[in-house]
């Protein structure tokens, strides 16, 4: 089960995606989420699903595996549009009970909210599925880089960032041997009320913490026999360089910025 | 009545997309009460798989599995019954330690069975004793054992339970020889204490043809032999064209008998070897 979740996987490809320098991905990401709540009305959303249609055509990645990604945050987008159906009461109404009131205008926020969520999950796994987590991490490290006044630390919080995003498998995967251990032993994890189910995970927590706490030495003494120390003086053997393809995805999120910006203040109402 | 029986096993992965890899197939089982087996093969030749179905830990795709004459998977109870029945032990057991003493450790198993205190207490210090843990171990933490010492409170974990079927996932890896003849020997004693079958996963043909009754080959996620040692390594050709191995001492014997030595071939402890090279001089 929980190797379903797909948030945070790599896909390796070769698409242009893919070769989007990772700075750029991680910027004009931010940029993409931050348009979705500039726009005001279906026009502009349009525009953004618009959009993202072509970057996930680019990507290569299947749709199957992009849905599959949206599918765990399901309830939660449900749940929103039930309560903006419920809570919102403009235009004209389409069906009363009691205190239960459909609005035109509910629904219409209901399937807007919808779509920004869908937007928001699906452009920032195209991040991680084109992007792996080292490349992300050494992005993020570039990108920070001008806070560099504070020492070492830009550095170091990405190098954390990139053993911690390493480490997500091996956990799990520990985790799976653990657990299967103690239900050989008898272990019952599926039955009982909360406070029963969490202090059967205790046999589970122990051991998964004492191995994280060996493995942290491990790799820490692994490093240290690799003479690394630290970030400073530490040169690069993939340099970033900014080339033609990020200079026309930068072109294409303006653009979409420009249009959502014009339809919003064209188009004053939702529809 | 065989005491574990599996019929036509299969457990696939991805099942219903075109990857679908089986990691075992078609397996039909039969193992007899008491019997100490050896199961070898290769990485992913579904050994561990096999293992983890026996104790309804992983559900069958297809296939029954009966242990004691009954089906495991007929009901809620039974699935949770067998855990008791069938103990296994995995690989590296020592990393699932967790309790403050390793008293209160080896007693996780038989605390969850609902035993009686005293009953409880009975079981946890006939399991130490047969790994040779003493009562001043009992109340360590299980943090401070050494390697070896950790390994076995880990297999005394499982030993507790008093499981009719017991199978241990590599009990020996990463341990030195003296380490590993130490739990081979506990393993030995305690099927001819308590008369349960035991099932041993190994890497090693010597181990296995050490103490085996009888010798599990799994091949391509598939038995592909099963008998005793004897029938076994007498077919040592097949075993190494598998890509697996044959003892030592066996590949010295056929060597020896395809050099026209009057020997016979099927040796396959040293022991024997010694018996069979004394009685050739005897003769010469």
């Amino acid at each position: 089960m929980i190797s379903d979740i797909t948030i945070g996987q790599y896909f390796p490809g070769n698409s242009i995606l893919h070769k989007i320098d990772p700075r750029m991905k991680i910027v004009l990401t931010f940029a993409f989420i931050i348009i979705i709540f500039l726009c005001k009305n279906f026009y502009a959303l349009g525009v953004m699903v618009l959009m993202l249609a072509i970057m996930v055509a680019s990507s290569k990645i299947s749709i199957k595996v992009i849905l599959r990604g949206v599918k765990p945050i399901l309830f939660i987008i449900v749940f929103t549009a039930i309560l903006n159906i419920f809570y919102t009461d403009k235009g004209e109404t389409w069906f009363e009970y009691k205190f239960l009131k459909i609005t035109s205008g509910g629904v219409y926020i209901a399937i807007f909210m919808a779509i920004r969520i869908i937007c928001l999950i699906i452009a920032s796994s195209l991040l991680t599925y084109t992007t792996s987590p080292t490349m992300i991490t050494d992005g993020l490290e570039r990108l920070l880089s001008p806070l560099e006044f504070m020492k070492n630390s830009v550095h170091t919080v990405a190098m954390m960032m990139t053993i911690a995003l390493r480490f997500i498998p091996t956990l799990i995967e520990e985790f799976e041997k653990i657990t299967n251990a103690q239900k050989a032993r008898g272990a019952d994890l599926d039955s009982g009320g909360l406070i029963q189910r969490s202090k059967a995970l205790v046999p589970i927590f122990i051991p998964l913490f004492i191995t994280s706490f060996r493995r942290a030495y491990e790799l820490a003494f692994a490093m240290e026999c690799r003479c690394y120390n630290g970030g400073e003086g530490r040169t690069r053997m993939k340099q970033m360089k900014l080339t033609k393809v990020d200079f026309v995805a930068l072109f294409f999120i303006v653009a979409m910025c420009v249009a959502v910006i014009m339809l919003n203040m064209n188009f004053t109402h939702l529809l | 009545m065989p005491i574990v029986k599996t019929q036509d096993l299969s457990y696939l992965y991805s099942t219903g997309t075109p990857f679908e890899i089986a990691a075992i197939r078609d397996v039909n089982l039969e193992i007899e009460q008491g019997e100490l087996v050896g199961i070898i093969g290769h990485t992913g030749s579904g050994k561990s798989t096999l293992v983890q179905h026996l104790n309804g830990l992983l559900k069958p795709t297809s296939g029954k599995i009966f242990v004691d004459g009954l089906d495991i998977w007929e009901s809620k109870q039974t699935v949770r019954d067998v855990r008791f029945k069938v103990g296994l032990c995995f690989q590296y057991p020592e990393y699932q330690l967790f309790e403050e003493t390793v008293y209160k450790d080896i007693s996780f198993g038989p605390k969850n069975m609902g035993l009686s205190e005293d009953e409880i207490d009975k079981k946890v210090r006939m399991a130490a004793s047969f790994v040779g843990l003493k009562e001043e171990h009992l109340d360590k933490s299980p943090f401070y054992l050494s390697g070896g010492e950790k390994r076995r409170a880990a297999i005394a974990g499982v030993m507790a339970m008093e499981p009719k079927v017991l199978i241990l996932d590599e009990p020996t890896s990463g341990l030195d020889p003296k380490g590993r003849d130490t739990i081979l020997g506990m393993i030995k004693e305690y099927r001819q204490d308590t008369g349960s079958t035991v099932l041993v996963v190994s890497h090693s043909m010597e181990d296995v043809a050490k103490m085996a009754t009888k010798v599990l080959v799994m091949n391509e996620s598939k038995v592909a032999m099963y008998g005793t040692v004897d029938e076994i390594y007498s077919r040592s050709d097949e075993i190494i064209k598998m890509g697996l191995d044959v003892p030592q001492i066996t590949r010295v014997f056929t060597s020896l008998a395809k050099c026209g030595v009057n020997v016979n071939p099927n040796i396959y402890t040293v022991n024997q070897g010694k018996l069979e090279l004394a009685k050739l001089f005897k003769k010469a």
